[in-house]
């Protein structure tokens, strides 16, 4: 067990009368690899577009833990929680058209010392800085032109999850991450996961469909249901829990 | 070679190199950035009156003048953004648009500060060398916009550039990553609208007396007509179009080849009128310009090759 | 004169004065309604609608109430020409909502100086006969004046009437809400969209007329418009037909209050102002 990260108040949004979500109490983050489950329409999006503040809760408050003290995150802008050290990967692909893969990893990797305006001679420094990790992530997930564009669906959502690492947050959330990826990519990935979380303290909230995944690589498992998280334990218990099985593995994938 | 050197030649090329630059500054602002500017002439105008009012009401000399010109400019337009900035896309349009009019009305009816439509002025050349000034101020007009140029160029392939870049294709992915973007597209706002305040001031003596209607919104459209047809994410996108069509029409058509005066209106309205075609013929058919999209390669910093790690 | 009697002669003459701008506003808001974005190219509607009624008038020599209703009708085909071989093709080929207002600017420009190139720039003004004058809380007003801005509010209403009453009117919010959805329900948009472009160059035709009725007929005339129209349309909540018509009408009261008490040119600028604060505080708000 951790130092817990992430702690929930009464946090509810609604859409057009519908609730959404409702939480009265959650603490995330007390383990290295967490795991959010639950059928289609739950809310679990919307539970980590609220915690990322893309958009508003309706009455609530998050609160975020580093070095002990609690920050309350809930009207903070996007950018600056992101600079707090809570990063999200996306469920719906997103990419900046305009740049290869080396590009977005550099923006990414670029601190605000570099990107003034009147900053136009750091390329260089910059990538003497950060060229060993792009080439070391680029080598891992052996993109198919590392030199040019993410060309399938499946690159950009790594692409996605890479610019997100490189970032070196402290809490990932990452929505749906295998969803579209090759089977192989997918180990590399879970065996990244592991390393990055036991060896750099990182904690990770995985939102995810595929069950297998979770039961293998979660420490901690929440299930959440109609906006409401209903379960929350260790894998082996969640997974023979009576609720689970009736309202959620019956369908979707096992 | 005097005559050449002093007459409306050089007066009209000179002018050419300023739209140059200002249709280079809104390349930097919308092109890269993705910001609607429609009130770049305002800004331009602004920095022009606002040096003319210096010299000829403050007596303050041209330098100086200038140089407080640019950084009024700049500081307005802060305002600006700051008011605007955090709006949708059209908004940030129509509301540059809507900042635009409000300049060019209060410039026409605040007679008292500006002499309206009767023309402020005048504002002469900082120096004078015989037939040699005009030329030589173009010069240095030219120099600046070479400058301007090779800024844009560096910007293009450096940490900054990127990241207004980015702002443009999906902000909000930006700020995921901690990018600060409502901040940095403020100050380079600011920053290049500074610059068009400052090359509206150096434009002040070439026109030596100025008038409303430098800065009204045909002006505005001409140069957003030049930067589309250039092609609005290239940084020469701006040079190309200005040259297509203020150098074509007012430089070639009026100066070089002298159209007889019984034509000069027929000549206007054809002018716009083409314009006008072109603009939808761009946009519909070849929508990134005559220069096209550039890709993007590893070697756009050219900063040397980046070496595979083994292992 | 006193506050009450400004308060009143502000209200009148403002309701009055904007009864083109409201016609004109609730034209360009259907077009924002249905197809989400603005038109710049609206505004030579009312130009060409101002120079064809003109033309039959003065130049061939029609009776005025005659010349409106070909040039307005006119104008609503200019209008779906313009969707038809412009916006359209340019929707479906996936430019932006930016990209599409920058295009619009260039259908104003090949419109409005194609006109210049055509009629020449002299300034034109509608020959009316059998005109009683009257006086109107100090404003000198025709009788025709009185018919057209009766005219403009009628039709400006009728309108409004039509979206939000009638059948048709249903089916074009149901197109502008969710295309997919309303073709699913057998819906044909090109043939609403059609409907709904006439209309609004009908208004904006029309709009036109009655303006250049007040003041005069020149190239400028749909372009001095634009700007006000676009703050009207989009202080009114773009796409909101009733808004349009509020803020017509409070635009036109507001512009007479300021200019009653300092001059035209800070009505403007009072506007503008307006305009912006109410951007940021929807913003805000949202």
């Amino acid at each position: 067990m951790r130092e817990k990260k992430l702690h929930l108040k009464n946090v509810m949004k609604s859409f057009g009368g519908r609730k959404v979500v409702d939480i009265p109490e959650l603490t995330l983050g007390t383990h290295g690899i967490e795991g959010l489950i639950g059928p289609n329409g739950a809310g679990k999006t919307t539970l980590i577009n609220l915690i990322t503040h893309k958009l508003k809760m309706d009455c609530g408050q998050i609160l975020y833990y580093t070095n002990g003290d609690g920050i309350d995150i809930s009207k903070k802008p996007i950018d600056e929680i992101a600079r707090l050290g809570m990063v999200r990967t996306n469920q719906i692909i997103q990419d900046f058209q305009s740049l290869t893969i080396r590009d977005s990893l550099l923006l990414s990797l670029a601190t605000p010392m570099y990107e003034n305006f009147y900053n136009i001679f750091s390329e260089r420094k910059l990538r003497k800085t950060v060229e060993q990790e792009i080439e070391r992530y680029l080598d891992y997930f052996r993109f198919e032109n590392p030199d040019g564009h993410a060309l399938s669906a499946g690159e950009k959502k790594l692409l996605d999850i890479i610019r997100c690492l490189v970032l070196k947050p402290k809490v990932l959330l990452m929505d749906e991450p295998t969803c579209g990826l090759p089977q192989d990519q997918i180990e590399l990935f879970i065996a990244l996961m592991r390393k990055k979380t036991a060896e750099e303290g990182m904690t990770m909230l995985i939102v995810e469909h595929d069950l297998d995944l979770i039961w293998g690589v979660s420490e901690n498992v929440y299930f959440m249901a109609e906006g409401e998280i209903l379960i929350q334990g260790p894998p082996d218990e969640v997974r023979k829990n009576e609720t689970v099985v009736t309202k959620y593995m019956g369908e979707g994938s096992a | 070679m005097g005559q050449i050197l002093s007459g409306y030649y050089i007066y009209m090329l000179s002018i050419l190199v300023v739209y140059i630059a200002l249709a280079t500054i809104l390349h930097a602002q919308f092109g890269l950035t993705g910001i609607a500017n429609f009130g770049l002439s305002a800004i331009w105008g602004f920095g022009m009156y606002a040096c003319a009012l210096l010299i000829v009401k403050l007596n303050i000399p041209f330098v100086p003048a200038v140089i407080l010109a640019t950084i009024l400019t700049g500081v307005i337009s802060m305002g600006i953004s700051r008011i605007i900035l955090d709006l949708d896309s059209q908004s940030v349009l129509v509301g540059t648009l809507a900042f635009l009019a409000i300049i060019e009305t209060l410039v026409i009816s605040e007679k008292w500060l500006t002499n309206g439509v009767m023309g402020l002025g005048p504002v002469n050349y900082p120096f004078d060398i015989g037939t040699y000034t005009k030329f030589v101020y173009f010069l240095i007009i030219l120099i600046f916009t070479i400058v301007l140029l090779f800024y844009a160029r560096k910007l293009e392939s450096s940490p900054p550039g990127r990241l207004f870049l980015s702002i443009q294709d999906n902000e909000p992915l930006s700020q995921s990553l901690g990018k600060s973007t409502f901040r940095r597209k403020l100050v380079f706002f600011a920053f290049t609208s500074a610059l068009a305040g400052f090359f509206g001031a150096m434009a002040a003596p070439i026109y030596k007396y100025l008038f409303p209607k430098y800065m009204g919104p045909a002006i505005t459209f001409t140069l957003w007509i030049a930067l589309i047809l250039g092609a609005r994410k290239r940084i020469f996108g701006g040079l190309v179009g200005v040259v297509a069509t203020i150098g074509l029409f007012d430089v070639v058509l009026e100066t070089v080849v002298p159209i007889p005066s019984k034509y000069a209106g027929i000549l206007y309205n054809t002018k716009y009128f083409l314009y006008g075609l072109t603009l939808i013929l761009v946009l519909m058919f070849r929508p990134s310009g005559i220069l096209g999209e550039k890709a993007r390669s590893i070697n756009t910093a050219n900063t040397g090759k980046i070496q595979k790690m083994e292992g | 004169m006193t506050f009450a009697m400004f308060l009143k002669s502000t209200i009148i003459i403002g309701l009055l004065e904007s009864a083109p701008l409201m016609l004109a506003a609730v034209g360009f808001t259907l077009i924002f309604r249905l197809n989400g974005f603005i038109n710049i190219g609206y505004a030579e509607n009312a130009t060409l609608g101002a120079y064809l009624a003109v033309t039959l008038n003065a130049i061939i020599g029609w009776n005025f109430y005659i010349s409106i209703i070909p040039a307005a009708l006119f104008s609503g085909v200019l209008s779906v020409l313009t969707y038809l071989i412009v916006f359209r093709p340019a929707m479906k080929r996936g430019v932006g909502p930016t990209e599409m207002i920058i295009l619009s600017v260039g259908v104003s420009f090949f419109l409005r100086y194609g006109i210049s190139l055509i009629w020449g720039s002299r300034l034109y003004n509608f020959d009316i006969a059998k005109t009683h004058y009257f006086t109107f809380y100090g404003m000198g007003i025709t009788s025709t004046q009185l018919i057209c801005l009766g005219f403009a509010l009628i039709i400006a209403f009728g309108l409004y009437a039509f979206i939000y009453k009638t059948k048709m009117g249903e089916t074009m919010r149901a197109l502008a809400d969710n295309e997919e959805l309303a073709m699913i329900a057998g819906i044909n948009p090109i043939k609403v969209s059609v409907v709904v472009w006439f209309l609004s160059g009908l208004a904006g035709g029309l709009a036109g007329i009655f303006t250049g009725v007040f003041t005069w007929v020149n190239t400028g005339l749909g372009w001095h418009m634009i700007l006000v129209i676009l703050l009207v349309a989009i202080i009114g909540r773009v796409g909101d037909v009733r808004g349009a018509l509020i803020a017509g009408a409070g635009v036109g009261i507001i512009t007479t209050a300021v200019t009653l008490v300092t001059q035209p040119a800070y009505g403007v600028v009072a506007l503008l102002v307006i305009f912006i604060a109410i951007l940021k505080f929807r913003k805000v708000r949202a």
